[in-house]
């Protein structure tokens, strides 16, 4: 269906779609289907190419979090103005019954863009969350990001993919504005299993007191030499600075780390050949050395073999007191929908992402590269 | 000293490096719960990087046997399949077996060695965990000798990090009554402290038990309406559609009262009918509970008759299916008197409950297989309305437990159209639909909380006490009558009739959920 009698005929024709979607008998001796939905899910797409792409992904997601998802893709460079839409149903089976979530897809090109927003509006249904997954860049001063974003309880994007300097200005505009609407990056989420992997370096009694003496920190990433740090490796930077009190000074514009008993902390940003597959900049490795302590975890880079070949393995090493301990940790497959699924699943308040993202706003000023 | 890394990890649920010690290794509990649900806990990468599971257990078998048993029972019961291969690898290479009689001292000699070796190899770091998945008559002796032996770390609860713990989980029944809970308890007290016991219910690590709390404190709506001035009367049911399975031995010991309704049935209770604690800390919710059982008006022999309803099965049909009388079962005496249903009236005398009754039921075959809680709001005091045959029905919130866990709450509302007809609609909500249903089994998160020293969800020593305390007044009554033979019911059916009438004399019915 296409806006040609405006937007407002268009949810109008969506909203009839879908009440007939309900209102049609399940067919003789098939599962009964049951509407269900936790959440709005908005998701916009820069282009249609990516759009299509990513909807498989919302589908995923939505088999576990019931949801009605909107799906809008823009196109505003085209000679064409026009929104379409249509809307379907989404069931996965579960004991004998069909769970059904609800996928709205808008398209939007040339001047109809403007229109998005308000057709996203009228379609969310009132009275439950609302996320936005931004796959694009972010402009904060682009009009269509601000409405849907305002709208929001939260709104999720993918540094990996879009950039760090776009998720530091969505956390900036978050910061101004009186809802203040909750910012999630999916590569803060697929940290996780580093934050874990690096704090159990730390969890004994005996190796705790190695925690406030950390004299060097090294990182690398998947990338070639010369590249900017990446939104992984910076996040997870922020992460163990913030957690340890480390405080960034200048040496002739040189960027340091000074523990907070006044000792500096060496840093040393590198890189690993990227395999194929591997997203460019991921975090490939970290290492912390104290005197009589080296504790690294490290992706073993293109090991996967869950069908993606980044499902890679995490090898987690350390020395203390002349001991090495070794154990490895499987990432499972690294899906779109793994990670928007495991974001959503999160508090919406994580003062350590918030923490984070203010100490990468730093090493972004320094334009840090790696060797 | 807390690590620093640890604050605010918002994935933080690592159990702190130790080796699980499974006492009754060869036993049914151990291939479909306890490994299975360690495996999945490696699987979310919940274990910590030094553990260890050690199987204790007499018949000779070597590492490779017992853990390609493991293996199969992961294979058949675990909720993930298939195994994968990089996780089981490594989790395998955990796993290990110390043959030997629980009364042998030469056992905890071996058993000794074997868990220093595993601190020195896998960094268990000396912290014990012992299940002990075997008879409470075994409790005794193994205590004794893990003590005599050695390997019981002394001291209370520790921080994370800290020096080395040794913690003891026990399965449930806790005892068979008042007197030898009380034993069991000195059992352990004399070796542990109770901070390091760990009691397991495992209908407290269900999911929609544990959002039982969630649910009365932390909505605003429900917990004002939550006391006598509002709720009419409250009805628990935990049912079963299934026998006994071949347990007939086990059961002509337990019945339902004390398989059943002395633990899973009476915490329901408590959470259902507690005060908000002042914190989640494990103790203080384990007050309330506590409270609340210190509150229940007492069964006094004479009351029994009145507010006490047994049956046992005969021969009926379930879901379709002959079922044998429970007396035909194997193992089982023909003239078996045990208890195969009970129903109860209970009061909770305090000033939130004063004369609101809870009527519980639990038995054996019955119709279908349910757990659940009802609250029935009290009627509208005045009827507007031209409503159906016993006014406009009451407004009822039932928060089923198991299976199709979720929360309904049925109201009334207008037919559409010109006349104003009622109708009793229901809102419901269901954590399968809502959440998946791949959500963690009763034993990783209570195997995870006890690796983590968090006793929240596990009974405290005069929980137990307080439970047996009231049942045993039941069952003196019952000894009373000369133990005269249960009524009976018909399998399939909702119990005996005298069950209905319990409801009738205070004009009320069950559910039929």
């Amino acid at each position: 269906m296409t806006s040609g009698g405006g937007a407002s005929s268009l949810i109008a024709w969506l909203e009839r779609e879908l009440r007939e979607i309900w209102a049609a008998q399940d067919e003789p001796g098939a599962p009964p289907m049951s509407r269900v939905c936790t959440m709005n899910l908005v998701v916009v797409a820069p282009t249609p190419t990516l759009a299509e792409r990513y909807t498989p992904v919302v589908d995923d997601v939505t088999a576990s979090i019931p949801a009605r998802a909107i799906v809008a893709s823009l196109d505003p460079e085209s000679t064409k103005t026009s929104l379409e839409g249509t809307a379907t149903a989404v069931c996965a089976l579960e004991n004998g019954r069909k769970l059904c979530s609800e996928r709205i897809v808008l398209r939007a090109s040339g001047a109809d863009c403007v229109r998005v927003s308000s057709a996203v509006d009228a379609l969310l249904v009132p009275e439950i969350p609302t996320a936005l997954v931004w796959l694009g860049r972010v402009h904060a001063d682009d009009p269509i990001f601000e409405d849907l974003a305002q709208s929001a309880d939260r709104v999720l994007l993918d540094s990996e993919y879009t950039s760090l300097s776009s998720l530091l200005h969505v956390t900036a505009w978050a910061r101004a504005q009186p809802s203040s609407p909750r910012v999630a990056d999916m590569a803060w989420t697929r940290l996780a299993s580093w934050h874990e992997m690096v704090a159990r370096m730390f969890d004994e009694a005996d190796a705790m007191p190695y925690l406030e003496r950390v004299t060097r920190v090294s990182i690398a990433q998947a990338s070639s030499a010369g590249a900017r740090l990446g939104p992984e490796p910076a996040l997870l930077l922020g992460w163990l600075a913030t957690r340890l009190g480390w405080k960034t000074s200048r040496l002739g514009g040189a960027l340091r780390l000074k523990r907070p008993d006044g000792t500096l902390v060496s840093l040393d940003l590198g890189s690993v050949p990227r395999p194929e597959g591997v997203a460019d900049m991921a975090l490939a490795r970290v290492t912390l050395v104290a005197e009589g302590f080296e504790g690294t975890v490290e992706r073993e880079l293109g090991t996967g073999i869950e069908g993606t070949r980044d499902a890679d393995t995490l090898l987690w090493r350390r020395v203390l007191d002349g001991k090495t301990m070794e154990h490895r940790v499987r990432l499972g497959a690294n899906k779109a929908a793994k990670w928007l699924e495991r974001t959503l699943h999160r508090p919406a308040h994580d003062p350590a992402f918030d923490e984070s993202v203010a100490f990468a706003e730093h090493l972004v000023d320094d334009g840090l590269t790696v060797s | 000293m807390e690590n620093p890394l640890r604050r605010g990890l918002v994935e933080d649920r690592t159990g702190d490096a130790c080796a699980v010690v499974i006492f009754g290794a060869s036993g049914d509990l151990t291939r479909r719960k306890l490994v299975p649900a360690l495996y999945n806990l490696a699987v979310s990468r919940s274990l910590p990087n030094g553990f260890a599971v050690v199987g204790v257990a007499r018949r000779e078998k070597d590492h490779a046997t017992f853990r390609a048993e493991m293996k199969e029972g992961v294979s058949k019961h675990s909720r993930r399949k298939p195994i994968d291969p990089a996780v089981w690898s490594d989790f395998e290479s955990a796993i290990g077996y110390v043959r030997g009689s629980f009364d042998d001292p030469q056992t905890y000699v071996d058993l000794r060695a074997h868990l220093e070796t595993t601190d020195a190899e896998r960094g268990t770091k000396k912290n014990r965990l012992f299940y002990l998945a075997v008879p409470p008559s075994e409790f005794g002796v193994i205590v004794k000798n893990l003590r005599d032996a050695g390997l019981v770390e002394p001291g209370s609860h520790r921080p994370r990090g800290a020096e080395a713990w040794s913690r003891v989980v026990v399965e449930k029944p806790f005892g068979d009554d008042l007197a030898s809970a009380r034993a069991l308890n000195d059992v352990f007290a004399g070796t542990f402290d109770e901070s390091q016991v760990f009691r397991i219910d495992h209908y407290l690590g269900k999911e929609t038990v544990q959002n039982l709390l969630v649910f009365r404190f932390a909505n605003s709506l429900f917990e004002p309406i939550w006391h006598r001035e509002h709720v009419d009367h409250v009805q628990i049911t935990v049912a079963e559609d299934i026998g006994v399975e071949g347990r007939g031995k086990f059961y002509e010991q337990t019945g339902v009262t004390k398989d059943i309704v002395e633990n899973h049935l009476m915490q329901l209770l408590c959470l259902t009918a507690m005060e908000p604690p002042i914190s989640l800390s494990a103790d203080a919710v384990r007050d309330e509970k506590v409270k609340v059982l210190r509150s229940l008006r007492p069964m006094e022999r004479s009351l029994v008759q009145n507010n006490v309803v047994r049956g046992q099965y005969a021969r009926g049909f379930v879901r379709g299916e002959e079922a044998p009388g429970y007396r035909e079962e194997p193992d089982v005496s023909p003239s078996s008197r045990v208890e195969t249903f009970l129903a109860m009236r209970v009061f909770v005398d305090n000033w939130r409950w004063s004369g609101v009754p809870f009527y519980v039921r639990a038995g054996k075959r019955l119709a279908r297989r349910v757990t659940e809680i009802a609250i029935q709001f009290k009627k509208v005091p005045h009827t507007l309305f031209r409503a159906p045959d016993g006014g406009i029905s009451p407004n009822v919130l039932a928060m089923r437990i198991q299976p199709d866990e979720g929360i309904a709450l049925r109201f009334t509302t207008k037919e559409p159209g010109q006349h104003t007809i009622l109708r009793d609609v229901a809102m419901d909500f269901r954590y399968g639909s809502a959440f998946g249903s791949n959500t963690p089994e009763a034993y990783e998160r209570l195997l995870l909380d006890a690796m983590r020293g968090d006793a929240t969800l596990f009974t405290r020593h005069d929980e137990v006490e307080e439970q047996w305390a009231y049942i045993d007044r039941v069952f003196e009554a019952w000894r009373a009558e000369a133990n005269a033979p249960p009524p009976l019911y018909t399998a399939g059916s909702w119990g005996p009739e005298q069950s209905d009438d319990l409801l009738a004399r205070d004009g009320r019915r069950w559910r039929k959920p």
